[in-house]
């Protein structure tokens, strides 16, 4: 070692949470004889403002060039101390964070001596880590003020018009021929009974009356490369000719795909048997009565949940467990535009509602309270005892037990059966294997955290938004879609962005290239480069995580994950072993 | 197996006043109901909105035993008019049963 260092080790009481399991007083002792602790003492909470002060004041006063925080998760506070550390002139990578409540107290609830022992041997190893930090600063990444949206769904033009208005450039890749998605083909749609074609239309002026949006339709994201704040997109038109776009960050929009039924499901491939979405074409197309296959539609049985709420079974290896959020509040709206059909055209129709949960929730519930009102009549059904749907004298039965009528079995004759059909993942293995964002269970992208950062990737500077993430509502898919924007927007109107400098470093003498690094990192952090005429790999500072899967893989030994380092990980091992090794 | 009718159901339809599609079967009329009959009023209307015939007539003496006191229409959070209704069903009983136009 250069010189000695001087590190200050705080012990926390957590206001109990620590020091009712944990000799705090007996830990912060044993840590004044540890090699370069100039203080040590405790605090009844580390992150008051007051202790925080005390400690920045300590900091200066006796040039400390290390810190050691024993106290709660680092996943709580970490980010509280390294702006303390910076507070007081230290540099935020030379200090260390010890779990002394998760990882000691909480675990050791009735072993006041043994967790004390293990308090001073976490802190030890603390102390050791913190010896052999030295200075570090984040990386700092110039961001591009431009922005790729990928699906031009609603959620897609509605996050490109905010985003250009916010002054980003934004490019639109659509693999369809025509923008609009689905909303293009919706028809009317509830609650508030807004034309599909209309809305996408107004949005569609909005994008070509706009100089900074470029919308390329029958394009395809194929390639990504660089990282956040500057990547750079490759987009194949038609199929033939590449673009390559610079963009700071991506939004992911590329929507659903709806549910297709199996056959035999609900009576699906039966004549009479369609979609929600092919009964309102048939609905809104018409002059004159509502019929199927030339006769005169009396009755209508819809059947709720199709696709949705499955329980795995037989017949349902891979059941879509999720509630698809639009299809109760779509069908019961149809009900009344049905309703709204009969008055106008003086054709009777009865309407059987047949569903397990109404779901039309918040302002929705106005579109269920008007289907009821309108003369739709809602039967409940058991998901134990589905619908069966049944072809008879010409026409079609369902047979399905009321729950509200006693389970009895009731036969329903009607002229269309009309299956509410949720939401899937949309399929799109090139797109995926582009992007590489993190899945769910049932295929739809994740985000981060569901509350805090829903619209946030385990990619940095990848967006998502609509219903790539999971169903929603219109009105839901729009909200996440400015979420969305916010974010893109905070990222790239900053014109920068600092990254963590906690990396892999690659020893230009010992490596050989041997290729074992790129193949281990996901991430794309590692690249060939010439070191005078020897080739090695080399780390892109920008992609890499600090992840470590190429420490290991490494036959040489030439690589080490800055605040990770090998030298830190033995000393920490040697110092919370202290003792046994001494004896 | 019960078999819905939808021309009865059309009829009610028809009938002015009648609006027990609003119901989302909470129950509260049937706990409400001071004659203690189980049937009246949630699944009467059911019965008759589903077109079975045979089982609205079995109800006949439960329908005329109604005593109107609208205990049960105060309290409906779905605001059906239960009294009114009972009496749609009387008048059309009356009509079919003793061929009252």
């Amino acid at each position: 070692m250069a010189h000695k260092r001087r590190i200050g080790v705080y012990i926390c009481h957590c206001g109990g949470n620590i020091s009712d399991h944990v000799n705090v007083k007996e830990v912060a002792e044993a840590l004044l004889d540890e090699p370069g602790v100039e203080i040590s003492r405790t605090h009844m909470f580390n992150c008051s403002d007051a202790s925080q002060q005390e400690m920045v004041d300590e900091i200066k006063e006796e040039n400390l060039d290390g810190l050691v925080i024993a106290s709660c998760s680092p996943k709580l506070h970490l980010f509280t101390f390294r702006a303390m550390a910076e507070r007081a002139g230290l540099n935020p990578y030379q200090y260390v964070h010890v779990n002394l409540r998760e990882q000691c107290s909480w675990a050791h609830t009735g072993d006041k001596v043994g967790a004390t022992e293990k308090g001073i041997n976490l802190t030890r190893a603390g102390v050791a880590k913190c010896a052999l930090t030295h200075p570090l600063t984040a990386i700092r990444i110039e961001t591009q003020p431009r922005v790729l949206v990928v699906g031009a769904g609603v959620a897609g033009m509605r996050a490109a018009i905010s985003l250009a208005g916010m002054g980003l450039s934004v490019f639109i890749v659509e693999r369809g021929n025509e923008p609009g998605g689905w909303a293009s083909q919706a028809g009317r749609m509830g609650p508030d009974d807004r034309y599909g074609p209309e809305v996408v239309a107004n949005l569609l002026a909005q994008i070509r009356n706009h100089e900074n949006i470029i919308l390329y339709t029958s394009a395809e994201l194929t390639a990504k490369s660089g990282h956040i704040g500057d990547f750079t997109a490759t987009v194949r038109l038609r199929g033939e000719e590449d673009v390559s776009l610079n963009v700071g960050a991506i939004v992911v929009t590329t929507g659903f795909t709806p549910y297709e039924p199996e056959d035999g499901e609900y009576g699906w491939g039966k004549p009479g048997v369609v979609t929600l979405k092919d009964f309102r074409q048939m609905l809104e197309a018409g002059d004159g009565p509502l019929t199927y296959n030339g006769i005169p539609v009396r009755d209508v049985g819809f059947i709720y949940c199709v696709g949705s709420r499955q329980t795995k079974g037989d017949t349902c290896p891979e059941p879509n467990t999720y509630c698809s959020r639009f299809c109760c509040m779509a069908t019961a709206f149809s009900a009344s535009l049905l309703h709204e059909f009969e008055k106008e055209s003086g054709q009777t129709i009865n309407q059987y509602h047949l569903y397990r949960d109404v779901r039309t929730y918040g302002h929705l519930e106005a579109v269920y309270t008007n289907a009821r009102a309108d003369g739709a009549l809602f039967l409940r059904w058991d998901p134990k005892e589905p619908p069966r749907v049944e072809q008879s004298n010409g026409r079609l039965a369902i047979k399905v037990k009321d729950t509200l009528l006693g389970d009895e079995e009731l036969e329903l004759g009607v002229d269309l059966v009309v299956l509410a059909t949720g939401m899937t993942a949309r399929k799109n293995d090139t797109l995926n294997n582009v992007l590489k964002i993190p899945e769910s269970k049932d295929g739809f992208y994740n985000e981060i955290h569901i509350k805090l950062r829903p619209v946030e990737t385990a990619i940095d500077g990848v967006f998502i938004a609509g219903t790539a993430q999971g169903p929603k509502n219109l009105a839901e898919s729009v909200a996440s879609a400015l979420a969305a924007v916010v974010k893109t927007g905070g990222l790239l109107k900053k014109g920068y962005v600092n990254l963590e400098p906690l990396i892999a470093e690659i020893d230009t003498d010992k490596c050989v290239w041997c290729n074992e690094c790129l193949k281990a990192c996901p991430y794309g952090a590692i690249e060939r480069v010439l070191c005078g005429d020897k080739e090695v790999a080399m780390v892109i500072d920008s992609s890499c995580k600090g992840e470590g899967a190429c420490v290991p893989v490494c036959p040489q030994d030439a690589i080490d994950i800055e605040g990770f380092r090998d030298n830190q990980i033995m000393a920490m091992i040697d110092a919370s072993l202290k003792e046994l090794v001494a004896a | 197996m019960l078999r819905a009718s939808s021309e009865l159901a059309a009829r009610m339809k028809e009938a002015e006043g009648f609006n027990a599609w609003a119901c989302f079967h909470c129950g509260t009329c049937t706990a409400l109901c001071p004659l203690g009959y189980e049937i009246l009023p949630r699944k009467l209307f059911r019965e008759a909105m589903l077109g079975l015939e045979d089982r609205v007539r079995a109800s006949i003496p439960q329908i005329f035993s109604c005593l109107l006191c609208r205990m049960c229409e105060e309290n409906c959070p779905a605001e059906v008019h239960i009294a009114e209704n009972i009496r749609t069903l009387r008048y059309l009983i009356n009509r079919q049963e003793f061929g009252l136009k």
